[in-house]
């Protein structure tokens, strides 16, 4: 336990660190190029940010609880393609090319539905048929690149969608009007609050649940957890489902702020569920501070939009790297989590 | 198999050894895994073709006539095989040393654009014709070699001395290097009479002879560099001390440790071999291919298709050339489909895709085969 301790007091050292490194740059930046701050963080540009965080949180999230519970999901990123096609797919199918907002709501759920089925084969690969979990998770990622612009074709004869539609920012009466607060917390997107409450609630079931305590154990010390009369792998089935399910519902939530699916290339997934499993990475396991981390990437997304609304001649398609060189720096700063004991290694209950 | 062939009690051993291989069963079930993946993959496909409206029988049809139903289609599948070698390689060093480099298509794109730029900086000091042409070519091969062992060299280097994880690293690299390199194409290295997005052309004296097949994009010269490092490469991992400390320390890291092996710079130095190669598939894609180099996110995804090349040889070198044959195959296809076939030419992706998944679960077609009694005797 001490251990633990001593690497997470480490942990907090190393990401404070990170942080002093990300703002020093950022600040080298501003006075490099004579910008004053206050151009380059507005309500707007928190917003953006907020905005492209919450599909990385949700997929953090789920990648977290997996790990968590000794099985690495590194498929996220092609759960979230998966699940953005999907969204894209039901979204065209209930409404054509003019949805309703009560189609974005189904054609989201629709999209987690189908990744729980998804996910719920994967889970039986990796842990009754011990798949390499790495292998495997790659392969989820090469058929999202596949069959996702392959259905897209299929419905749309391209590989991109026609504009479908956006989820509407609500906005409370009155309290959207208070400057800064009011923009951030009244006007804002539906899936920006459901992603703040999915990480409370994950922090507090891993950390104030008993259900919680089973997935920790279950990564830690399984045998442990066998002990006690606890099924370790049906624990690990319903992280992995879980995770899948996130990083599904953060591929519905990324299709619902952008409102057309693009196939090109990596798809409008674009390396975010590799951003996730850094962000949980980077938050040490922690729902929080993985949260924390995905809006830090999410900002960094989101640079360019700024230098652009403020005249920085620099090149959108660099600046637009931003995000993959934080990685980068995040984790070599950072790489040494505390992982979890027995992560990968499938567990076979002795009888 | 017998590289020293004027010894012959060399090549006796050598003899041995491969009937001794044919013989271990752990090569006949890798073999069986690799052809049961293939083609249940290839069986799934079929089924989405018909699910989705169309003759899965023409499908099929077409993708053999697409492959290698004439001389050019079989021209282009050893075309997109000998990349396919090459990259398949580049993966196979590293995953079988334990290190999972993901990279190799980023590494291509540095070494591709590496090569082009060397080329076109110095052919006005090299005189022209074919010694002039063959000096720029070596000098286009060395560097990619160099760019895409540099460019592997980082991430190797983060994973030895810092701990941060090569896969993510590597994947955020393919992002880097495509993001710059596109860049950089579409700005200052696009001549300004260019009416798409690319670099120079490469001098004409620059290429592969023509050898056998006429068809422009493909060379058996190419084809024989990529044979010769396969050769290369099994030889290293094999037969030398170092192949040996790369594998020890890719399975065995404690025993590797205790006999004297750096593990470290050993992990640097895996990732620097596997870039290097990987390098060379963007030097022969510029070279014999293309003879200039473009956008990198409309390159073809062979960095990645490679890790299916290699998983599907058990990431063994020799294993590698009959694998990159199927998957040079499935590419050719998909040039032909793309034209010929009414469907979605993605699906081919998503069979790539299917493949992996199942190269990763042997354990399923053990049950299969334990179920179906096809397995004979295991267990």
């Amino acid at each position: 336990m001490s251990l633990a301790e001593l690497s997470a007091r480490r942990g907090v050292r190393l990401g404070g660190l990170a942080l002093v490194a990300v703002l020093a740059v950022g600040t080298t930046l501003v006075a490099a190029f004579d910008v004053p701050l206050e151009r380059i963080v507005t309500v707007g540009f928190v917003n953006r940010a907020l905005l492209a965080a919450s599909p990385i949180a949700l997929a953090a999230i789920g990648g977290l609880y997996a790990e968590k519970s000794g099985v690495f999901n590194i498929g996220l990123e092609g759960f979230m393609i998966f699940g953005a096609v999907t969204a894209a797919a039901a979204l065209y199918g209930l409404g054509g090319t003019d949805p309703t907002q009560w189609h974005v709501w189904a054609a989201v759920v629709t999209a987690v539905a189908f990744s729980v089925l998804l996910t719920a084969g994967y889970a039986v690969l990796l842990i009754r048929y011990k798949a390499d979990q790495i292998v495997a998770g790659l392969a989820v990622w090469f058929m999202g690149l596949g069959f996702a612009p392959f259905a897209a074709s299929l419905i749309w004869g391209t590989v991109r969608s026609p504009g479908l539609t956006r989820v509407t920012q609500y906005s409370l009466p009155y309290l959207g009007e208070v400057p800064v607060v009011g923009p951030i917390l009244f006007q804002q997107s539906p899936f920006v609050v459901i992603t703040a409450v999915v990480v409370v609630a994950a922090w507090v079931v891993l950390y104030r649940t008993r259900y919680g305590y089973w997935i920790q154990a279950a990564g830690d010390n399984p045998e442990a957890l066998d002990t006690a009369g606890v099924n370790v792998n049906r624990v690990r089935y319903a992280t992995v489902i879980f995770s899948g399910v996130m990083a599904g519902l953060g591929g519905a939530v990324l299709l619902a702020h952008a409102g057309n699916f693009i196939g090109t290339g990596d798809t409008m997934v674009d390396g975010r569920g590799w951003i996730a499993i850094v962000a949980y990475l980077f938050g040490n396991y922690n729902p929080l501070g993985a949260a924390a981390a995905a809006l830090l990437f999410g900002g960094l997304d989101m640079l360019q939009v700024q230098f652009q609304t403020a005249d920085i001649a620099v090149s959108g398609r660099l600046m637009g790297l931003a995000p993959y060189i934080g990685v980068i720096v995040v984790l070599t700063v950072w790489g040494k989590t505390r992982m979890p004991a027995s992560v990968g290694e499938p567990y076979e209950t002795e009888e | 198999m017998s590289d020293g062939a004027s010894d012959p009690g060399r090549v006796r051993t050598a003899l041995d050894r491969a009937a001794d291989r044919i013989l271990d069963a752990s090569v006949y079930e890798r073999v069986g895994i690799a052809v049961g993946s293939t083609g249940l993959a290839l069986l799934i496909g079929l089924v989405i073709v018909a699910l989705a409206g169309y003759d899965p029988l023409r499908f099929a049809t077409q993708l053999v006539v697409g492959s290698f139903g004439s001389e050019r289609a079989f021209a282009r599948t050893l075309q997109f095989t000998t990349l396919f070698i090459l990259a398949g390689v580049a993966v196979a060093i590293a995953f079988r040393a334990g290190v999972f480099n993901i990279g190799v298509q980023g590494q291509l794109i540095v070494g591709g654009i590496a090569c082009v730029l060397a080329i076109v900086w110095l052919a006005p000091y090299v005189p022209d014709g074919r010694i002039g042409g063959t000096g720029l070519v070596a000098v286009g091969l060395f560097a990619s070699v160099v760019a895409g062992g540099l460019y592997a060299a980082l991430p190797g280097a983060l994973k030895a001395y810092y701990g941060a994880n090569e896969i993510i690293t590597t994947i955020m690299l393919n992002f880097v290097a495509i993001g710059v390199v596109g860049w950089a194409v579409d700005g200052p290295l696009r001549p300004d009479d260019a009416r798409s997005v690319r670099t120079e052309y490469l001098p004409d004296n620059v290429g592969f002879p023509q050898l056998l097949f006429e068809y422009p994009s493909f060379s058996l010269v190419g084809l024989g560099l990529a044979l010769v490092v396969v050769v290369a490469i099994s030889v290293v991992a094999t037969r030398t001390s170092f192949g040996y400390d790369m594998m020890t320390s890719g399975y065995q890291l404690r025993a590797a440790t205790y006999s004297g092996v750096d593990a470290r710079r050993m992990i640097v130095q895996t990732m620097t071999l596997s870039g290097m190669v990987a390098g060379l598939v963007g030097a022969v894609f510029a070279i014999m291919v293309q003879g200039y180099f473009i956008d990198p996110s409309g390159l073809g995804t062979y960095g990645f298709d490679a890790i299916a090349v290699s998983l599907l040889a058990a990431n063994n070198p020799i294993g590698v050339v009959p694998a990159a044959l199927l998957f040079g195959a499935l590419d050719s296809a998909s040039s032909h489909v793309q034209i010929h076939s009414e469907v979605p030419v993605q699906l081919i992706d998503g069979i790539v895709g299917l493949v992996v998944l199942f190269v990763a679960a042997p354990e399923l077609f053990r049950m299969i085969a334990e179920r179906t009694g096809l397995g004979g005797d295991r267990r």
